[in-house]
């Protein structure tokens, strides 16, 4: 089946090596997949997708739409952000969700102004003494819930060896329970400006921007980043080359955990309420992402570049759907398809990369 | 002497049963504002009286999970069920095994469809949910017209869970309302869910906003879509003066929203009412008194005129 007419090693032509980068590929499903929706908007809908036929904002560009495309994932992409560290080192973050939860619920009860239309705040967690406090506080307490859950993961994967799945599957469980106890099921609402501030307009995309070069940067250059690709390829290769495999992988899990916290800070803020149901199935969704960026589950392959770029898919698809005014029920059904399609080409891809070197 | 015992075994039961009523709860879910308001209803009664013990227990919105835990409340041996469905058409299962044990059950805020047949010992409290999309719509509808806006309106549609008996019926009354002669002059531009969650509704609203199209109205089956919308409006630069809004269940959030002259309708659902009125339902009916099949407690239209009854009940 193979082809080795090129030989192995030494000067012959490596046809494997002159393969296209992996995000090359998810930006051309990215095209494909806008491309479809220009071609359906202009025979359905007599309007283009991306592009302004109406001259509203100055620009070719429908910048409304451009804006919430990557708005409307931002969220979700910042706790893919960390999800593809873990998955890079071949495991898996099932909790991101549940801990969006809890530490939106804890994080929201620091940041409660008390007075609301000059009556005291209906939702008040705390007594007077712990409201109108310091933006800096509920971040930092929220930050913690991250390093917490995250230490926890990381130490029973690490230490006990249980499965990633299993041990981030009990954080999933425990932090969602967690988030209810919290306030007993009871909405967390009515910030202080300064907090509300946090996640306002298009803040959310600054930060997943921002966060997403600078993880994009840590996992190229340093060698937090090379330790963490050398122990998804080959865990026991990485151990005897000398790296703490156990002590990195609990910093990588409280890494996933702290992004998915802060993420759960920017939600409560552009929401302007914390709710023990919020960020339900976003682990899944986060997950997807990173798989449809191409990081290959069974560890080793992937990138932030490439994360950004599934994430971009996901948000190309919400509204397009919207667009095209596809009932819901379609939507899910598609957004299925495509996670699964996506996968299945990327395995093809590999083994067509793999047969050939 | 062997009759004595019976008696005396059975006066013994008789008199614990008297002094304590163990009545268990099983929710829908936990982490839901207006179920959680509800359930407080139950509990807070509960704790006023004397002799009642409630255990509540959390179904995390799965059939099969909230059908076991209505067979160990059989098991326990439990003098009164109280449930709040997660799936309406899933009923017929936990009235069967209630009434196989003869334990009395009340379904409570969400309609079983099984109502008609339910066995004598078996209640729905809830509200009557073809009055809140109603009243929601019908006041917008007025709104609009008070507004000057009967050549013809533009709304949008934002529905609640797919799967729920009450996004698919408080939908159909905005068609309903929005059919009516009175009414006709609102078109819908598009109607999409945003499964009752502020984040997706805020989300949903901007992606309706990049269409540009030209929009007088926004009916959402709750309150938190209601206030998705607001917020993405906000962002975008509407003046909500411009625009109706129209919401359901009253929350604290949403009547902070419409004090702040952003929210223009909401429709308050007694949800401590309905918890307390499925309390008493279930403890008259393990005392063997008759209730009613149905036990419905209103609805309540909730405008900027109106809102200073009901800042402190919800």
């Amino acid at each position: 089946m193979s082809d080795h007419s090129h030989g192995i090693g030494g000067l012959t032509f490596d046809r494997s090596k002159r393969a296209w980068p992996n995000e090359i590929n998810v930006l051309g499903a990215l095209v494909l997949i806008i491309v479809i929706f220009e071609a359906l908007g202009a025979y359905l809908m007599g309007q283009s997708f991306l592009f302004d036929s109406n001259e509203r904002f100055d620009s070719i560009f429908n910048e409304a739409r451009l804006r919430i495309i990557i708005l409307q994932v931002s969220i979700i992409g910042i706790i893919a952000i960390g999800v593809t560290q873990v998955i890079i080192t071949g495991g898996i973050d099932l909790s991101s969700g549940s801990v969006v939860g809890a530490t939106a619920m804890i994080a929201m009860s620091f940041a409660q102004v008390a007075e609301v239309n000059g009556y005291p705040n209906p939702k008040a967690i705390f007594g007077p003494g712990l409201m109108d406090l310091p933006v800096l506080v509920p971040i930092v307490v929220g930050l913690i819930c991250g390093v917490i859950a995250g230490a926890i993961n990381g130490m029973l994967i690490a230490y006990t060896r249980i499965p990633p799945f299993i041990a981030t599957l009990g954080m999933m469980v425990t932090a969602r329970g967690v988030a209810k106890w919290w306030s007993k099921g009871n909405p967390v609402s009515f910030p202080t400006d300064s907090y509300a501030g946090i996640g306002s307009g298009m803040m959310p995309v600054v930060w997943f921007v921002a966060l997403a070069v600078l993880f994009h940067l840590i996992l190229k250059y340093t060698v937090y980043g090379k330790h963490t690709y050398a122990i998804g390829s080959n865990e026991d290769g990485a151990r005897m080359a000398g790296i703490n495999v156990a002590r990195h992988k609990v910093l990588v899990y409280v890494i996933a955990a702290m992004l998915a916290s802060f993420a759960a800070i920017i939600l409560s803020s552009k929401n302007l309420t914390a709710q023990a149901g919020m960020g339900l199935v976003y682990e899944l969704d986060a997950i997807a992402m990173a798989v449809i960026g191409g990081v290959s589950l069974s560890g080793g392959r992937g990138s932030i570049l490439g994360t950004v770029l599934g994430a971009l898919i996901f948000g190309v698809i919400i509204s397009g759907f919207t667009f095209l005014r596809l009932d819901a029920y379609y939507q899910e059904m598609v957004k299925g398809v495509i996670i699964v399609a996506a996968v299945v080409l990327d395995q093809w891809r590999q083994r067509r990369a793999a047969s050939k070197s | 002497m062997k009759r004595f015992l019976t008696t005396a075994a059975l006066a013994t039961l008789m008199s614990t049963n008297a002094m304590a009523e163990n009545i268990g709860v099983s929710m829908a879910l936990f982490d839901d504002n207006f179920l959680t308001v509800l359930r407080n209803g139950i509990d807070e009664m509960a704790n006023e009286m004397d002799g009642v013990d409630v255990q509540i227990e959390d179904a995390q919105n799965d059939v099969a999970k909230q059908l076991d835990q209505i067979n160990n409340f059989v098991a326990s041996g439990v003098d009164a069920i109280i449930v709040n469905p997660v799936d309406t058409s899933a009923t017929a299962a936990m009235t069967a095994a209630a009434e196989a044990a003869g334990v009395p059950l009340v379904y409570v805020n969400r309609q079983p469809i099984n109502l008609d047949n339910l066995p004598d010992n078996q209640a729905f409290v809830g509200s009557n949910e073809i009055e809140s999309g109603t009243l929601e719509a019908f006041q917008i509808c007025q709104n609009l017209r008070a507004a000057g806006k009967t050549d013809g309106a533009r709304a949008y549609l934002m529905m609640g869970q797919l799967s729920n008996q009450a996004a698919i019926q408080r939908s159909k009354d905005v068609h309903d309302v929005i059919g009516m002669d009175m009414c006709k002059f609102i078109t819908l531009i598009d109607e999409q869910t945003a499964n009752w969650s502020r984040n997706e509704a805020q989300d949903l609203m901007t992606n309706w906003l990049s269409t540009g199209e030209p929009f007088d109205a926004v009916f959402a089956n709750n309150d938190e879509m209601a206030i998705g919308a607001i917020q993405a409006m906000k962002a975008s630069g509407i003046d909500m003066a411009d625009v109706e809004v129209g919401g359901v269940d009253a929350t604290q959030d949403a009547l902070a929203s419409m004090q702040a002259g952003d929210l223009d309708v909401t429709v308050f659902q007694n949800a401590a009412g309905q918890g307390s009125g499925a309390l008493n339902a279930a403890l008259s009916l393990a005392k063997g008194e008759d209730v009613a099949r149905s036990i419905f407690i209103p609805f309540e239209l909730v405008t900027p005129a109106t809102i200073g009854g009901y800042l402190a009940k919800n």
